[in-house]
């Protein structure tokens, strides 16, 4: 909020002769707590320890409907492409868990 | 292992905890509208800076734009334009110790400061759609994965900076420069995982409206926005508009780098949904788009009346021409409101003299000046980037 004011300040003594002053000012946010509501299923566990440290759950339980195959292809992506450190032991089980909560149909956020 | 980057031992322990603190919350949900779902969303938690937002996704933030944020003008206020990180952002940038490095195929390798960012050129100030490359990516039929945006993933804005070509000059292009690269202060979590870096021809770096932009609607970027500093491409999808500037790379060949040669790309030619193996461009330009913002699909109207249709438009990469309000068989020419410039949302309007019946799969349908007109049919793609088929609803006579 400061460096916006003192923005908006530099801008009308700027007036319109000359480009306005700019001034930066440190900046800082505390974003939200993300608090990892994940449906219950099998394999939920698995999906907690493997997949949420890099990303808010709603990233998986917003896909659409894809198939067994698809899952193992994007869980397979996020490991050779993103480097996540998922065990490789896990990866059915998390496949399982997003299977059962895209059959279950819930539409939930 | 670097500090502050994943181990599965630590991950582990961030997942357990934080599960343990789950509140369980009754929400307001807004749909989308997305064919088949899910479709609901959230709009909480709220983030520091913003108003009503449609959450998408807390970490990394992904936040939509309401589309009733379109119906009060052309430009997007702050703290609703739409969010979108790929990797973790810094939540704290300090100024004073903020450089920007300038390198690659240069006479001279600089680091920049703020004020020597800002003492590189002329202040332009230019108002330009950002636009994620997958924005309404949850309407395409058959679905496909990825962020399900609904149409918000687009805001515009007034940004203020300096041009890239006075940056680059600072340094001074070498022989044989053929692409401008930047990079932002956020970095993959994961080590050996493809930091989100983004390049552009020359041709478009050393344009008059490319932009090295530290103002947005005549305050500073917020950080969610890229604070201190990020890339404006005027009229190129926001992929390119790298966010917390910290690296301008001058590149002599192709970028073979993950987000420019494996993601981010689009078919060279129309597609199905069966085809497997087609070539790739990447996604740059913005095709023209329309939206009806004065009513929703399914509201009702008065029969016997006049009816007004309002909504905004866009060119995309080139300036605005026409807006058409079109139905099953008819179409009406649209009165185009004040213009901002050709990047910008454009107000158009449209009175139809009196409804006797159903309005059927209405849409506003725009061309732009390059010729570009928006199609009836959409352009399907695997990642659902660049949609921009009529948008159409349907209001009912009563």
């Amino acid at each position: 909020m400061r460096a916006a004011t003192i923005l908006v300040a530099a801008l009308m003594l700027g007036g319109c002769e000359r480009a306005p002053e700019v001034t930066f000012t440190d900046a800082s946010i505390t974003l939200p707590d993300d608090p990892l509501d994940l449906p219950p299923g099998p394999g939920r566990q698995a999906v907690l320890e493997n997949c949420t440290a890099c990303h808010s759950p709603s990233t998986m339980l917003q896909q659409p409907k894809v198939s067994r195959a698809k899952w193992e292809s994007i869980v397979g992506k996020m490991i050779a492409i993103y480097k996540a450190p998922v065990d490789k032991q896990a990866v059915p089980a998390i496949v399982d868990y997003m299977v059962h909560v895209q059959a279950t149909g819930a539409d939930s956020p | 292992m670097s500090e502050g980057r994943l181990t599965r031992r630590a991950l582990m322990a961030s997942a357990g905890g934080a599960v343990l603190a789950a509140p369980v919350l009754a929400q307001k949900l807004v749909d989308l509208g997305l064919p088949g779902g899910p479709s609901l969303r959230p709009i909480e938690p709220a983030f520091p800076g913003k108003g009503e937002m449609i959450v998408q996704r807390i970490r990394p933030p992904l936040l939509e734009t309401p589309m009733a944020v379109f119906r009060e003008g052309v430009i997007t206020p702050n703290d609703r334009h739409f969010v979108r990180w790929n990797w973790d952002m810094p939540t704290a940038v300090n100024a004073a110790a903020h450089r920007v490095a300038v390198g690659g195929a240069v006479r001279t390798p600089v680091s920049l400061t703020l004020d020597d960012i800002v003492a590189a050129g002329e202040q332009i100030e230019v108002v330009a759609i950002n636009q994620c490359a997958g924005n309404g990516r949850g309407l395409s039929e058959p679905r496909v994965t990825g962020t399900q945006w609904g149409n918000g993933a687009m805001s515009c804005a007034r940004w203020t900076g300096v041009r890239l070509k006075d940056v680059l000059a600072r340094a001074g292009l070498a022989p044989g420069a053929k692409r401008v690269r930047f990079a932002g202060l956020d970095v993959p979590l994961t080590d050996g995982a493809p930091q989100f870096i983004k390049s552009i021809p020359l041709d478009i770096a050393l344009r008059d409206d490319v932009l090295v932009a530290w103002g947005m609607n005549g305050e500073p970027l917020p950080l969610l926005h890229g604070f201190p500093l990020r890339i404006v491409v005027p009229g190129w999808f926001s992929t390119y508009w790298v966010k917390m500037l910290s690296t301008v790379e001058v590149l002599t060949g192709e970028d073979d780098s993950y987000y420019v040669a494996d993601s981010y790309r689009f078919p060279a030619r129309t597609i199905t949904p069966e085809d497997k193996d087609f070539p790739t461009v990447p996604i740059t330009a913005m095709p023209p788009r329309a939206f009806i913002t004065s009513h929703a699909d399914g509201a009702v109207v008065t029969k016997g009346q006049p009816l007004t249709l309002e909504g905004i438009a866009m060119g995309g990469d080139a300036a605005l021409s026409s807006v058409d309000l079109i139905g099953e068989g008819w179409q009406v020419g649209c009165t185009l409101g004040p213009d901002e410039g050709p990047y910008a949302f454009r107000r158009w309007s449209a009175t139809i003299p009196a409804v006797t019946s159903d309005l059927a799969n209405i849409g506003a349908r725009a061309a732009n000046t390059k010729g570009a007109v928006q199609p009836e049919v959409l352009h399907w793609n695997p990642s659902g980037y660049a949609r921009n088929v009529i948008e159409r609803i349907t209001l009912r006579a009563q």
